[in-house]
């Protein structure tokens, strides 16, 4: 059975120790926090006082803090920052759109290439858009300082202008693609060819051969319990 | 030759119809200039010429689009985009958001119509030549000024090569070295071949540059001749545009009593 800390903590020192190399790692573990933080309270909350166990560590009210709970609490943390770090290093160290029309290189359907990356560039390109239509109104004397209160309450008109203003965005965008012939069936030939060295190519094999064997393992039972 | 005959057009989900009864003849190296206030139905008969509307946008249309002889209905819009293809007014959408490189961006119409690398390579070279965009082959295309990436944006178009060219305010976030770029750079277009229809409010731009202006109001044609007639009329006032500086200096000479044509010679002559 996998699980424990021993696994993940070297999944993220590896993440962490390439992050070096690549001179990321302060931005990584800044985003990889940022990312986990939401989830590991709520993680933190519902496994420290509704897991079931015999050793009461404290108790608030009528929760009980468990050993148990504070042990499954923890083991999750580690997991979630494996998967954070991860992602984060992947998303810092690597253009979405090299990303994808590499992909599509390796045959995946220029539509679908399209879609993968506007869904990876919207989130940054609303941000954007927002805070543009904030500036302008706050240039006409929409009030979103202060406190929390007022600041969601200047904010909120704004979520209809940023909403519509993103979709007829998308709509001529889609446009100026077809003008481009971009739904035209068959293969394009692309301009370029990511560099992809020898040691790339063995690092991914074997990653994906360790993947596999985890999977393996995982279902049949057969990796050993890490501390 | 592009010949819309006969076109009315109405949005899909609306009742009233935005363009009514539009003919309109673009022959081969022909640059029309299509003028009319806002919301007179200039970007709805840009989008209507190119047969986006109703292929791509749905609706509905009435009369027929032809390109070259043959009727575009049932034309995929990848196949009208091997013929005909419509620049846009705001920058922004004519970028696809898939290109790291601005030479890439000019490149993907290209890439797109399936041509082979060497080919792709040389009609994008040519498209940045003709708009002199070499400082920026290098750059993100999102992260260019509204004047680079309209010129981007027209780059483009033009590397898709097509034998019909419809820009809606192709200029409007350009300077004026910017404007006489894409000026010279349509009417190159046009000597060889290439049919153009221009919708713009520079109408400095269109007098030097075309030799047809359509006006249309409220989605009709209303005045439709060669250039000079059409705006020296003075019902293009009552429409709301704005006659070209050429034009209101030549009526400013005649309300004043004198005799343009004496002093535009002269003007031509380097004499005043």
């Amino acid at each position: 059975m996998i699980g424990g800390y021993l696994g993940p903590l070297v999944i993220v020192a590896i993440v962490i120790a390439s992050a070096s190399v690549a001179g990321v790692a302060g931005r990584l573990v800044r985003l990889s926090l940022l990312l986990t933080l939401p989830i590991a309270i709520s993680v933190v909350l519902v496994s420290v006082f509704t897991r079931a166990g015999t050793h009461v560590v404290f108790t608030i009210g009528p929760f009980d803090a468990t050993t148990e709970g504070i042990d499954f609490a923890g083991q999750t943390l580690v997991r979630l920052l494996a998967i954070s770090t991860s992602i984060g290093l992947f998303g810092i160290t690597t253009d979405p759109r090299s990303f994808v029309l590499d992909l599509e290189r390796r045959r995946l359907s220029p539509r679908f290439a399209f879609v993968a990356l506007a869904t990876l560039e919207a989130v940054p390109a609303m941000v954007e858009r927002a805070s543009v239509i904030a500036a302008a109104q706050r240039a006409r004397g929409l009030d979103t300082e202060g406190s929390i209160r007022a600041r969601i309450r200047g904010l909120l008109p704004l979520a209809g202008p940023v909403v519509l203003s993103s979709l007829t965005e998308v709509e001529e965008r889609s446009l100026a693609l077809e003008v481009r012939a971009f739904g035209r069936p068959g293969r394009r030939e692309l301009l370029w060819r990511m560099p992809d060295s020898r040691t790339q190519l063995a690092v991914r094999g074997a990653l994906l051969l360790a993947l596999v064997a985890t999977i393996v393992a995982r279902i049949t039972g057969t990796f050993p319990q890490l501390p | 030759m592009l010949h819309l005959s006969g076109a009315s057009y109405r949005y899909a989900g609306y009742s009233k119809e935005v363009l009514h009864e539009i003919d309109l003849v673009l022959g081969d190296g022909e640059i029309v200039g299509l003028v009319g206030p806002n919301e007179s139905g200039k970007s709805t008969l840009c989008l209507v010429a190119s047969g986006l509307a109703p292929a791509s946008i749905g609706g509905s249309l009435r009369g027929t689009l032809t390109l070259d002889g043959q009727p575009t209905a049932g034309l995929s819009t990848y196949a009208l985009a091997e013929r005909v293809v419509v620049g846009f007014q705001n920058p922004n959408t004519q970028r696809s958001g898939i290109a790291a490189t601005v030479f890439e961006e000019i490149a993907l119409g290209p890439m797109n119509l399936g041509l082979p690398v060497a080919e792709t390579v040389r009609r994008t070279h040519e498209a940045i030549a003709r708009l002199r965009l070499e400082a920026l082959v290098r750059r993100d295309p999102l992260r260019l000024s509204g004047g680079q990436a309209q010129l981007v944006g027209i780059a483009s178009l033009l590397a898709m090569r097509p034998r019909h060219i419809i820009l809606d305010e192709p200029t409007a976030q350009l300077d004026p070295a910017g404007t006489r770029l894409v000026g010279d750079a349509l009417r190159a277009l046009a000597a060889e071949g290439t049919s153009l229809l221009i919708a713009e409010h520079k109408t400095d731009l269109l007098d030097g540059l075309c030799t047809r202006i359509i006006a249309i109001d409220d989605g009709r044609i209303v005045l439709d001749g060669p250039t000079a007639t059409i705006f020296d009329d003075p019902r293009l006032a009552e429409l709301g545009v704005e006659a070209p500086s050429r034009a209101r200096l030549s009526r400013a000479l005649a309300d004043g009593g004198f005799d343009p044509s004496v002093v535009g010679a002269a003007l031509a002559g380097g004499v005043a």
